[in-house]
């Protein structure tokens, strides 16, 4: 399998190159917000370093909102126009191991039987150049959720840094190989070079999922959840820079004679997210929703996709108003799994 | 800290208080909201400068105790979104144990250690370090590097024109994603069904369009307008970082310019919005 | 293909059941979508009025009966209330038919009784024609309906025509204190009418829809009764939006209702954790 190597230089040439053609470059930006569109190269951030973004990248894959069609209204009848949706080629240069492997976690539902055409599109135009990461602090866990500093899932090629301005260049998919060939101008091959893994740690576990989710099969109706979620203040922040959080909400907008339908981002934190019409709330305490997050992530998407819907990527703990860690939250009900085994042994 | 921790044990022993809302620190020296239930849980109160949460966000939000008040670990500051609950007749003072701190100052951003620069703006100008309406005062008073005022940052901005005011906000509210982070953590947003939420009609699109972010960040700013106490909590909570403190200071400033009101002072105060007087001005209706 | 896009369809007659229910019946504007489309009793779709929303309900008619596409509804929101507005010939959305649905092949050679309870008959009832349409293949089917007021009875006019069929029993009550002076039929609670009609249990499959609360009197008495829990099926309601399992609304623990339901027997709710 060949590999190869970029300079920082070569990327960045790379990049005015692409925009040049038109692609969309992306790349974590300048205050560590965002992925954003850049507009030139000398925006370009590579960094091992950085801190993961307050927001992922899941906006450019599914939007904080996105047309589904246009209604037009013609006397008794109604014409149905398609939204243009994106055709646009795009490239992600340094996305983080934590949001590149959450896009095929999140093809899985996406394809669930039906089809979501808007992410396919964007996932089929999209080359992502993952970046090995040099960040650890106390609120990712990537390592107990099954990744690494080194993980490529998600990324069409894979960066490592030799040093500070050059970079080792693994192709992963058949769409980086052929972005890599289509680009060999700016990149050189690895000739004798190998991947240098050496330079990076891999973080301790902080618990076992496979614990967590036994714990989760069984305890329910636990009063864990009262005290885990107390203090939530309801205010969904942490499903919204989540890179794996999916679920959305379809509303109507502008008037009955044209208007559009569309797709918003929305969050089972929300208290009105599972009210029923006559008034009824199966979730009515932050407590039970606290316990739907906890338990869609390791336990209802691993029954139903094999696949945990987190990768420890700490957004949620870093921007959560109240502090709440779900890494400690996963390291309690690790512990209470334990004790358990110890009782009945 | 023992202070605290005493009284918040004798409060839940004798059962005066159902529940204690506090601060507690965990491993990663964090430090958070927490619910004190029994003694136990009281061992773990704390307050430190990291004690930048108004805890008032939970009286209107947890279930009543069943037996016994509700105490809250309050700094000067946090009291006066109390009070404004008080005025608006949310909570009766009866029903609440104040524990007040004597207050040094607190942080920005709480993932940093205090510092000169990692202090909130307000706290230089704060008249309320020890606070008031308590039933106690825990703690001790110290000197504390507060930060600067350099500029003041709303007249240099109300000295823009208003296009470029307009511009400015345009490109802060298309980062909104409408989280209602802003709302939820804030002490005095507590209706029970938010005006976003009314879908018959739906006054306010639920969208993160630029426009549904105009109506939804000015709808708030307004709502607040006579009721915003200024803890800054909103912007806090923000992800996307929009300077939602510029809006609710404006129209506190507003508030006082045009009416001498200021919010959460003292309970027995009539509010603004809620009150009729007959020297009211009236030379805005025609 | 854009699976969030309705076909649309044109109201064709509005049939005012009770003062806030209303039947519609739907015909797709494409004559050929029309001819082409099929689905099975028990599954729903997504009904949509263009401006304000989609709503989710049960495909009221039967899969025997394709001329037309049946949906009954009740006003509680925003969507329902605008649909009550909609008038015959007004065009709208519809999208489906999604979830899973009653298992009518197995249940032919067995004795069928239908339970439901105010619009819990809507979904009972594409079951109870698809049943009719093959009578033949069923054993005795019984029909035991209930709603709090004479007023609040759905579909009336084919109760009328059930309780005229020699080969079914149909027993019709309200509650008690709902009758009208001329009221000729039971007066008590469903779950009351269920323990005193007795249908037989043996080789026996029972369908029950309607308010939570009846449910959860009337499960009791078909298990005093011996029907097996395998063989008592109800549609369950969670708050729906996207019908595709993917905004992630619905779901009852790992079971989504849009995809392993609505459908679902007392075996498998007994699994469920409480979470509706």
């Amino acid at each position: 399998m060949k590999n190869f190597v970029i300079t920082r230089e070569q990327l960045a040439n790379l990049a005015s190159k692409l925009l040049g053609e038109n692609w969309t470059v992306i790349s974590p930006s300048q205050n560590g917000s965002k992925y954003l569109k850049i507009k030139d190269a000398k925006d370009l951030i590579i960094d091992s370093a950085l801190k993961p973004t307050d927001i992922s990248m899941k906006e450019h894959f599914f939007p904080k909102s996105e047309t589904l069609f246009f209604f037009k209204r013609k006397k008794d009848d109604y014409e149905l126009i398609d939204a243009p949706g994106s055709e646009a080629k795009t490239v992600i240069f340094g996305a983080k191991p934590c949001d590149a492997s959450a896009i095929p976690v999140l093809s899985k539902v996406f394809n669930w039987d039906y089809k979501d055409e808007f992410f396919n599109k964007r996932v089929e135009n999209t080359v992502i150049i993952g970046l090995a990461c040099k960040f650890e602090d106390e609120n990712c866990f990537c390592t107990s959720v099954g990744l690494s500093p080194l993980a490529e899932n998600g990324s069409d090629i894979f960066l490592i840094p030799l040093s500070d301005d050059k970079y080792f260049m693994k192709p992963i998919t058949d769409k980086g190989r052929d972005f890599i060939a289509a680009n060999e101008t700016f990149i050189s091959e690895a000739d004798n070079i190998s991947e240098p893994i050496n330079d990076f740690s891999t973080p301790q576990k902080r618990f076992s999922t496979e614990n967590v989710k036994e714990w989760l099969d069984k305890n329910f109706e636990s009063k864990f959840w009262f005290n885990a979620g107390e203090t939530c203040i309801g205010c969904a922040q942490c499903a919204y820079v989540c890179p794996t959080c999916h679920c959305f909400d379809i509303v109507d907008e502008d008037c009955y004679s044209c208007g559009r339908r569309v797709k918003n981002w929305d969050s089972c934190q929300f208290e009105l997210f599972t009210k029923h019409a006559s008034g009824h709330n199966p979730r009515e305490i932050q407590g039970k929703r606290y316990r739907q997050r906890v338990s869609h992530k390791f336990k209802y998407y691993k029954d139903r996709f094999d696949e945990l819907l987190c990768t420890g990527c700490g957004r949620c703990t870093r921007g959560c108003p109240v502090s709440i860690d779900i890494g400690l939250i996963l390291e309690d009900i690790n512990s209470h799994f334990l004790e358990t085994i110890n009782v009945n042994n | 800290m023992k202070q605290l921790i005493e009284i918040s044990k004798e409060l839940l022993e004798s059962r005066k208080a159902g529940y204690i809302i506090g601060y507690t620190e965990d491993k990663f020296h964090r430090t958070k909201p927490f619910i004190a239930h029994t003694t136990n849980d009281a061992e773990k109160l704390t307050f430190n400068q990291k004690a930048v949460h108004n805890l008032a966000v939970y009286l209107t939000r947890l279930p009543k105790p069943k037996e016994g008040k509700i105490g809250i670990v309050a700094k000067g500051c946090d009291i006066k979104a109390i009070i404004g609950l008080i005025q608006e007749n949310q909570i009766k003072r009866d029903d609440i144990i104040i524990i007040g701190m004597n207050c040094n100052g607190v942080v920005k951003d709480i993932n940093i250690d205090y510092n000169k620069e990692n202090s909130q703006m307000k706290c230089s100008i704060c008249e309320l370090r020890t606070p008031k309406h308590a039933n106690y005062i825990v703690g001790a008073l110290e000197d504390f590097a507060k930060s600067e005022l350099t500029k003041n940052i709303l007249a240099e901005f109300e000295a823009l024109s208003a296009e470029e005011r307009w511009k400015f906000w345009e490109k802060e509210f298309e980062k909104c994603i409408k989280c209602y982070a802003c709302r939820q953590a804030c002490p005095l947003c507590y209706c029970e069904q938010c005006i976003v939420e009314k879908s018959m009609p739906q006054w306010i699109d639920s969208s993160p369009t630029t426009k549904g972010n105009f109506a939804w960040n000015i709808i708030r700013a307004f709502h607040l307008s006579g009721r915003c106490i200024g803890c800054n909590e909103c912007e806090r909570a923000c992800p996307v970082n929009i300077p939602l403190s510029l809006l609710n200071r404006k129209m506190g400033m507003v508030a006082m310019k045009e009416f001498n009101y200021r919010h959460g002072i003292e309970p027995d105060q009539p509010t603004l919005i809620g009150n009729y007087n007959t020297s009211d001005k009236e030379d805005f209706i025609m | 293909m854009n699976i969030y896009k309705p076909e649309l369809v044109e109201i064709k007659d509005i049939i005012v059941e009770t003062p806030d229910i209303k039947t519609f019946r739907l015909q797709f504007k494409d004559p050929q979508l029309q001819n082409n489309f099929t689905f099975k009793a028990g599954q729903f779709a997504e009904y949509s009025v263009f401006g304000e929303g989609e709503c989710t309900f049960c495909i009221a008619s039967s899969p025997t009966r394709l001329e037309f596409l049946e949906c009954s509804f009740k006003m509680y929101g925003k969507v329902t209330n605008a649909l009550n507005r909609l008038k015959v010939g007004d065009t709208m959305g519809l999208r489906g038919p999604y979830g899973n649905y009653f298992p009518v092949e197995e249940m032919k050679g067995k004795n069928v009784v239908f339970i439901a309870g105010g619009i819990g008959l809507a979904p009972v009832r594409c079951a109870i024609w698809n049943v009719f349409d093959m009578r033949s293949e069923f054993k005795d089917v019984t029909i035991i309906y209930g709603a709090r007021t004479v007023a609040d009875l759905v579909y009336k006019h084919e109760i009328e025509e059930w309780k005229s069929m020699k080969d079914v029993k149909t027993i019709i009550t309200v509650d008690p204190g709902g009758e009208t002076s001329d009221w000729k039929g039971e007066i008590g609670f469903v779950p009351t009418i269920v323990e005193k009609v007795a249908p037989q249990s043996d080789n026996s499959v029972a369908i029950i829809c309607g308010p939570p609360i009846m449910i959860k009197y009337t499960l009791p008495v078909m298990l005093k009764l011996g029907f097996k829990e395998e063989n008592i099926l109800t549609t369950l309601e969670n708050r729906m939006k996207c019908g595709l399992g993917k905004c992630g609304r619905c779901n009852i623990g790992s079971v989504y209702v849009c995809k392993d339901g609505p459908v679902f027997s007392y075996l498998q709710l007994k699994e469920l954790p409480e979470d509706f």
